[in-house]
């Protein structure tokens, strides 16, 4: 799981327990300016994610780390696929993160309030 | 600007359109959407950046395609009975949810909503020759009464009864 917060107009993520080393990634931190929007979206993970590199697909288990699709590179953390958010960026590394918070309507909402 | 987009964004604005329209946005998931836009979600996300980002760009939409014609319509009524039959049978789904369900959590919204109900009140207000708390009174009615269903005979009854305007 990943947890949210924004702090000095960044978007700050930092993942939780394991999920670090699944994710080869323990925090990332992305200025609001390129934070495009966020989403709740519990079907992302049936979608087709692309190769992974370097990341971890578990199936049932863990999507985490990144990767490659359609020309987009995708962060993703995520376990269970219904508490799923998507963050999009702009002139980042990465095109989108998703991310598996534990209150996707809250975290969310935090996003999006940050940008207005 | 990159790969040239594999849809038809104005077609997929639209079915966003009637489908915000059709039920609360909550109701809508990403899922409804890919299904239902012909996008698929990588493009989703790349061209209006998130949900709520289609949801403005539709709600703008709405309000061009659907609010502004209305506006023309009501700058050449005459009467209260005109208006109120245009403003009740005017298509308007999504302006209404809108106003109910997104301008109280959302200042987008709210900002979008307001302009466009307070061209309504501005036009009825012009082609009447109405103070503006009148014409908003009038908007006021007939959006409720649209609400109602536009129950046979009640714009009717409120024209007959308010009589001459001006």
């Amino acid at each position: 799981m990943a947890l949210i917060r924004i702090a000095d107009d960044n978007l700050v993520v930092v993942m939780e327990g394991l999920d670090k080393f699944w994710a080869f990634k323990s925090r990332l931190t992305i200025p609001l300016a390129n934070v495009r929007g966020a989403t709740v979206d519990p079907g992302i993970a049936t979608d087709f994610k692309g190769i992974r590199a370097p990341g971890s697909h578990l199936p049932g288990v863990i999507i985490a780390g990144t990767f490659h699709h359609d020309g987009d590179k995708v962060f993703w953390d995520v376990k269970d696929a219904s508490k799923a958010i998507v963050v999009e960026l702009a002139d980042e590394e990465y095109t989108r993160l998703v991310l598996q918070v534990d209150d996707p309507r809250a975290a969310v909402a935090l996003v999006e309030n940050a940008l207005v | 600007m990159g790969r040239p987009r594999a849809f038809d964004e104005d077609e997929a604005v639209r079915a966003a359109v009637g489908l915000f329209g059709g039920r609360a946005y909550d109701g809508v998931s990403v899922d409804d959407l890919v299904a239902h836009l012909g996008v698929h979600r990588n493009s989703l996300y790349k061209t209006f950046g998130s949900k709520r980002g289609l949801y403005l760009v539709a709600l703008r939409r709405h309000i061009a395609d659907d609010v502004r014609p209305l506006l023309d319509a009501l700058a050449e009524a005459t009467d209260a009975a005109t208006a109120l039959r245009l403003v009740t049978s005017a298509d308007l789904g999504l302006l209404l949810l809108a106003a109910i369900e997104r301008s109280p959590v959302d200042e987008e919204v709210a900002f979008e909503v307001t302009a466009a109900l307070d061209s309504v009140d501005r036009a009825i207000a012009d082609a009447l020759g109405v103070p503006a708390a009148l014409a908003t009174a009038l908007t006021a009615a007939a959006l409720g009464i649209l609400l109602r269903g536009n129950p046979d005979k009640v714009a009717t009854a409120l024209a007959q009864h308010l009589g001459p305007l001006t």
